[in-house]
């Protein structure tokens, strides 16, 4: 464990040095408030309620949703195994005496930790500013249930991305594979539209996916909704990562020996 | 005692074979050829522990695929690998802890951070206790004399800089067998020197395996008592280095530069000129290849011609293995 630990420091150490990423990445937070802010002041206009939703309660559910949605880094995780195995240093990590995936997920959790802190003060800020009564839950089983499906999620979009990273041991070329993934994940996952305006067959069919609790359920969850699907999410959520981990599992041990190292 | 072991070893790629233009790249959609090339072939093998073992031969000769297969980073087609007991595709950790690799062009350092930060996390990663962590680390430090280096970023470290932190990092879990591929490729004669010092070093008072492939001669001569040579993945040649040297470098590229238009003068040459090549010749420079045992004869003479700079070289690592190809090597085949 103490390996793993030490990944994740080494990670938090090399975001230290990168100051404009931390900057930008915490004006893209505001920025996507900022957007939600006018988005949904001009469809509120007068009304009262949409969809069961106050303007505030709306822009909670915002602010939680794109804390969330930035504090999943894990398209770093695909992006970095596609690299190095298209350009043969994969290699890196082969060598190690440690478990590939662990490595990948110590990786992200390094650099989620670090982007926490500062996503946290960007969200802390808007509201302030922008005056939103923000709502949040006073239920401690509801937000600990939310706080394991949220590390649940990361965990699953971790998996997500790795598998698709190994994938290039097949296909060499997983961009299609990327751009796929993030279209669903956007959708998916109501980072762009609450999934609850959606027609509910369609939300039904979503509930057997993984995405409905990346972000949604959660987000959900915090502003004290939807608390009778908190058990469920977290036994669905938990289900897709073990059934990931099976497929992750058969690719490596189908794929790895595809790997030839060319490149540099 | 042996600790690498292969039988019939053996690797084959297949690779697209795309014809030319646009038109064979739409053809490439729906129809593709392949071609399989065998980078190793059928090669054995047999290293015994402490052995420094250098490995040359020209570029594609398959030396980089055997380090990869030996070291698990690739799978072999086909053949028997034992290296310290384990078949390394298995990738076992426990084997893993035992081995270290370098190679030139790949890096294991964080670029963004210090040399320390990346050690500090190979400690963790090897389990290696803080005592031993603290004595293996200064060893290596004052043996390089690096101690300067340790808190610098290193991206902005200089390649000879980088190549030394790389060894060190590989090292520090004191491996049982070091794999080297071109570690010097690039580097100055300087660090060129510093890294064979340092790599005899280990070899002789760690007592760890070496095996270390170059294109330079110079690396191969100084470290290894025992060199093989691979030529298109097969062996050509399996034994002592300077039994290879004597017997296969048989010539030495001299180069001379004039300040002033200097002519060699034909019929004093000619009494000399038996073997001589000359490879390049302008009035205010000459460089030919000569026999290697009458390079102090030759040098002599030409120092009559008062040459502003005279330099010696090894001939180039193709020509030996295209010599020992041709002159009956394929008896390792």
């Amino acid at each position: 464990m103490r390996k793993y630990i030490e990944i994740a420091k080494i990670y938090i150490k090399a975001q230290l040095i990168w100051r404009a990423d931390v900057v930008l990445n915490m004006v893209f937070t505001v920025t996507k408030i900022l957007f939600a802010y006018l988005l949904w002041g001009a469809i509120f206009g007068s009304k009262a309620e949409v969809a069961g939703f106050t303007f505030h309660s709306m822009l909670s559910y915002y602010i939680i949703s794109a804390f969330l949605n930035q504090l999943d880094m894990s398209s770093l995780i695909s992006n970095e195994i596609s690299t190095r195995i298209r350009n043969g240093t994969f290699s890196k990590y082969m060598i190690l005496p440690v478990s590939i995936e662990k490595y990948f997920v110590a990786m992200e959790s390094g650099v989620v930790t670090f982007y926490l802190a500062f996503d946290f003060i960007a969200a802390i800020v808007w509201i302030f500013l922008f005056q939103i009564k923000f709502v949040f839950t006073t239920n401690l089983a509801t937000i600990a249930c939310a706080i394991l499906i949220i590390l649940l999620g990361l965990l699953f979009m971790a998996q997500l991305n790795y598998y698709l990273g190994l994938l290039t041991l097949k296909y060499q070329e997983i961009g299609t594979f990327l751009m796929i993934k993030n279209n669903i994940v956007a959708f998916v996952t109501g980072s762009i539209v609450p999934l609850v305006l959606l027609p509910g067959a369609f939300v039904s069919i979503m509930k057997l996916f993984p995405f409905y609790y990346v972000t949604y359920l959660p987000s959900m969850l915090l502003i004290g909704r939807f608390q009778n699907e908190r058990i469920i999410g977290l036994i669905v959520i938990f289900a897709w990562c073990v059934i990931l981990q099976i497929v992750i599992q058969v690719t490596w041990g189908k794929y790895r020996r595809k790997y030839d190292g060319v490149g540099i | 005692m042996k600790i690498i072991e292969t039988t019939k070893l053996t690797k084959k790629y297949r690779r697209y074979k795309k014809q030319e233009g646009i038109i064979g790249s739409i053809k490439g959609l729906f129809k593709r050829e392949y071609e399989e090339k065998i980078a190793v072939g059928s090669l054995d093998l047999e290293i015994e522990k402490g052995e420094f073992i250098g490995m040359i031969g020209p570029n594609g000769a398959g030396k980089t695929t055997l380090i990869k297969m030996l070291t698990g980073i690739i799978a072999p087609s086909s053949g028997k690998i034992d290296v310290l007991g384990y078949y390394p595709n298995d990738l076992k950790n426990e084997f893993k802890q035992q081995y270290a690799v370098v190679m030139g062009q790949k890096s294991q350092l964080f670029f963004e951070l210090t040399v320390e930060d990346t050690l500090r996390l190979f400690k963790e990663i090897y389990g290696i206790p803080e005592e031993e962590y603290q004595n293996t680390k200064n060893y290596f430090v004052n043996l390089f004399d690096v101690k300067d280096l340790m808190n610098v970023q290193v991206r902005t470290l200089s390649l000879g800089e980088r190549m030394k932190m790389e060894l060190i990092v590989a090292l520090l879990h004191n491996p049982q067998i070091i794999f080297l591929d071109e570690p010097t490729i690039g580097l100055d004669a300087v660090a060129s020197k510093q890294i064979r010092s340092f790599l005899k070093a280990i070899n002789e008072e760690k007592g760890t395996t070496i095996v270390l492939t170059s294109h330079y001669m110079e690396d191969i001569k100084a470290l290894c008592k025992r060199t093989i040579v691979i030529n298109h993945g097969c062996k050509i040649y399996d034994g002592d280095t300077e039994e290879l040297f004597e017997k296969y470098q048989k010539n030495k590229k001299i180069t001379l530069t004039f300040e002033t238009a200097t002519e060699l003068p034909q019929l004093e040459f000619s009494e000399l000129d038996v073997g001589i090549v000359i490879l390049e010749e302008t009035p205010y420079k000459k460089v030919m290849m000569i026999p290697k045992e009458r390079t102090s004869e030759i040098l002599r003479n030409l120092m009559e011609f008062s040459p502003s700079d005279i330099s010696v070289e090894e001939e180039e690592i193709g020509t030996v293995v295209e010599r020992i190809y041709m002159e009956g090597g394929q008896t390792f085949a």
